[in-house]
């Protein structure tokens, strides 16, 4: 009997006062939907910034001490050790000479894997992978290049004519080389890569791993970070991660307080159904959690709508930013539903104390 | 009479005045934080993407080829072009000047060096002529600002001496080889010609650990480079860092295709190629290029940085938004029965609304600037906490333009909050609203 007119009560109170139920509703989707959001992004937001900092290219150079070659299965082992998700791409250097007499360095490199792991290149047409004598040339190269659509090079009594089909544009060393498919450069010169550029995703803590590992398996080269990279990349990811939470702690505690206030003022309000129930009866204990159970209630409704908006908000932010998705993390929802609870709960409970002490009689009275 | 009832009202209804105030001052404050630290993050984030060195270079137009594999001049050019180390002057007079954070002119001559000891065979070396804390016009810039990077044990090298000691800094594999340490020292040719001119002590004041192919190179300021290769005024490249624009589809066209319209607004824009443009004109013989390396990688992380920063803003804002007019709301809806007794009383409806909007836009005045200079010392003490230590302390903590723009959100959320009550309210029979309240 007391259960069924407790729900009825509850029922009864939430349908009679629409109005005030919608507002504290949207009160608390809207804080569950803000925590969910952030938080959201939150969880997210190291692997997203990693991600951006892949456009750096390499962090990881690994060289064959002077004058030798790497061995030949090197680029599958390091592949291995460093994970299917790092980029590696080997290069091949000789110093040839162009039909203008001009020395050039060439390099031999495997143009799809340089296209992945170095986005910066400017390059207005990338080789037909199935051209095998396509070359690309520096822009600073391509003036002292006779015929740029038939580049005819020496290197060590040997000379090749190459199909120019590209410039390449970098602003760095690049600009003065030559670069062409690794198989037709060493069937024309004869050297084998000396070079592997790779690209270890995630930070400073994995490339030094990846590092120690490569320098275990393969004792006879050198491995060597590219140091500014790795350090920028992990303060950078660092303190936008920092202010990040900077921000979250701020959002939230704004919307609680604030929510916080809407409510327990409509709880306030609410002095002459807390006199009138005490004046038929009712215990300080029941009204307590009379007045509880309806602010759980709308706390529970309120994360699940919010947790919702909040999902899907956090899916267009990072749409929009970072040009991939978030998915929900199922993970943010007890942290959101605590929040969403422990405000619901003291904003019932906070005006109670000043309600306790007021006397039914006086206050139907209306004084 | 009216403003007596408006002030009765504030010093009488504290704690409803103080709900909604509140619920504004909280509103104002993270939203003034957040767009405070938005506005700022480009800087701040550029500043520690320095750490990737310059995004453009400078060199000579006619300069030949270099043939570098891995850092190492393989076939060093002789008789190459120079650009003129007076000419960096004008760098101050292009359009972007104040964008140039950091200039760093070099000048590589191949040398031998002789260890210390008699009969001691030479080394062959390369000698880098840099600028160390070099004053451009007020701007304290060279080598190592340019490379945050680079650790150095010890301390640059300066001009201080006489001609027969130059102080230098040696790189970490170099010192290794020459087994060399802080204070040790060695000789240098004084000239490129070996012939003449004997030898003159060099003093190592600091050993760089660099990462790169300096790590084998020895660094000394450049007037020194220049008297050794006898090229007084030579510099061979220069490095620039330039607070940019992140690239778009027009920073990529070519100015030179573009109508005299387009060509204004693309060269006063701060592209990388804009900047570059401007550095080719200014000096002559000279060719810029951004580095795209650092530069397009820079503006894309850059980008989504300060994008996060601003979609977060924006969710403060309709977040505080939200929590100020539900706020507002509710410290009306509690004022229905003042609204009913004034009905009764004879006061007009617009008179009523009137003097709500009166109170809730003081209020929102009152809490928002509050609000404005609470967020600010927030985004300052937050900035300074998580970017300590860029030596970058010297930006404003107060943004006066925001005042005027957190304060009209405040007023127009608040506003908006209160109207559906107040309009609520005033719909009503004030009998009713009398007899419900009791």
């Amino acid at each position: 009997m007391a259960m069924l007119s407790f729900a009825g009560m509850l029922r009864r109170s939430l349908v009679h006062r629409r109005a005030r139920s919608v507002s504290a509703l949207v009160a608390m989707t809207v804080s569950a939907g803000v925590a969910t959001a952030l938080l959201t992004l939150y969880a997210d937001l190291d692997a997203k910034l990693h991600k951006e900092f892949r456009s750096f290219g390499a962090n990881i150079v690994i060289t064959a001490h002077a004058n030798a070659s790497l061995p030949s299965d090197v680029l599958a082992r390091v592949q291995q050790a460093a994970g299917a998700d790092a980029l590696a791409a080997e290069f091949a250097y000789a110093v040839a000479t162009t039909d203008t007499g001009t020395s050039v360095v060439v390099g031999g490199t495997d143009f799809a894997a340089v296209r992945r792991l170095d986005s910066w290149w400017q390059v207005d047409t990338w080789p037909d992978p199935a051209l095998a004598d396509a070359a690309l040339l520096g822009q600073r190269a391509a003036n002292f290049v006779g015929n740029e659509h038939a580049v005819a090079l020496a290197y060590a009594g040997h000379s090749v004519t190459l199909r120019g089909v590209g410039r390449i544009k970098t602003g760095g060393d690049e600009d003065s080389r030559i670069y062409v498919p690794l198989a037709a450069f060493t069937a024309w010169t004869g050297v084998g890569p000396s070079v592997i550029e790779l690209q270890v995703p995630g930070g400073a803590k994995r490339v030094e791993a990846t590092m120690a590992q490569l320098q275990k398996e393969l004792p006879d080269v050198q491995v060597q970070p590219v140091r500014q990279l790795v350090e920028g990349e992990s303060r950078i990811v660092d303190r936008t991660h920092a202010l990040m939470y900077g921000a979250v702690l701020l959002i939230a505690l704004t919307v609680a307080v604030s929510v916080l206030a809407t409510l327990s003022a409509s709880v306030l309000e609410r002095r002459r159904d807390f006199a009138l129930m005490k004046a038929l009866g009712g215990s300080q204990a029941q009204l307590m959690g009379m007045f509880l159970l309806e602010a759980l209630v709308l706390a529970l409704a309120g994360v699940a709508v919010g947790f919702v908006v909040g999902s899907a908000a956090a899916w267009a932010i990072s749409e929009g930013n970072f040009h991939t998705a978030t998915l929900p993390h199922l993970s943010v929802l007890p942290l959101v539903l605590l929040l969403n609870v422990a405000i619901a709960a003291i904003a019932a409970l906070l005006p109670l104390r000043v309600l306790r002490g007021l006397q039914p009689a006086a206050l139907l009275k209306g004084e | 009479m009216f403003f007596r009832l408006l002030m009765e009202s504030f010093r009488r209804q504290r704690r409803r005045k103080m709900l909604a105030g509140i619920a504004i001052l909280l509103g104002t404050t993270a939203v003034t934080a957040m767009l405070a630290l938005a506005t700022t993050i480009g800087d701040r984030i550029h500043k520690e993407l320095a750490v990737y060195g310059a995004n453009i270079v400078v060199y000579p137009k006619a300069d030949l080829l270099d043939v570098k594999v891995g850092g190492v001049d393989v076939k060093p050019a002789s008789g190459g072009a120079y650009l003129k180390q007076s000419d960096l002057q004008k760098l101050r007079g292009i359009f972007w000047a104040n964008n140039i954070l950091g200039v760093s002119p070099e000048l590589r001559v191949n040398q031998q060096a002789f260890p210390a000891g008699v009969g001691a065979p030479s080394v062959p070396a390369t000698v880098v002529g840099l600028w160390f804390d070099h004053d451009f016009g007020g701007m304290k810039t060279g080598a190592a600002e340019l490379h945050p990077s680079w650790k150095l044990e010890g301390s640059w090298p300066s001009l201080a001496g006489d001609a027969s000691s130059w102080q230098v800094a040696v790189g970490e594999a170099f010192a290794k080889r020459l087994n060399l340490h802080v204070g040790s020292t060695f000789e240098l040719p004084k000239d490129s010609q070996l012939a003449n001119g004997g030898l003159v002590e060099a003093q190592v004041t600091g050993i760089v650990s660099t990462g790169d192919d300096l790590d084998s190179a020895i660094l000394v300021p450049l007037t020194v480079a220049q008297a050794m290769a006898n090229k007084p005024d030579a510099i061979s490249r220069v490095e620039i860092s330039a607070r940019t624009k992140p690239e778009d589809a027009f920073a990529r066209k070519d100015p030179d295709s573009l109508s005299p319209n387009d060509h204004e607004i693309w060269y006063c824009r701060p592209y990388a190629n804009s900047i570059a443009y401007q550095i080719r004109e200014a000096i002559p013989g000279a060719q810029a290029e951004q580095v795209r390396r650092v530069e397009q990688s820079e503006g894309n992380v850059l980008k989504r940085i300060s994008g996060l920063m601003w979609l977060i803003s924006a969710a403060a804002l309709l977040a505080a938004g939200f929590a100020v007019s539900a706020a507002m709301a509710t410290a009306i809806l509690e004022r229905r029965g003042e609204i009913g007794l004034m009905r009764s009383l004879g006061a007009s409806k617009g008179a009523i609304a009137f003097l709500f909007y009166a109170e809730t836009g003081l209020l929102a005045v009152f809490a928002g600037t509050i609000g404005y200079l609470l967020g600010s010392g927030l985004a300052a003490w937050l900035g300074a906490r998580i970017f300590a230590g860029d030596g970058g302390a010297a930006e404003a903590v107060l943004i006066p333009v925001l005042l005027p723009v957190v304060v009209a959100l405040a007023l127009v959320v608040a506003i908006a909050g209160s109207t559906p009550s107040i309009r609520a309210a005033l719909r009503m029979e004030p009998s009713a609203i009398l007899r419900e309240d009791g």
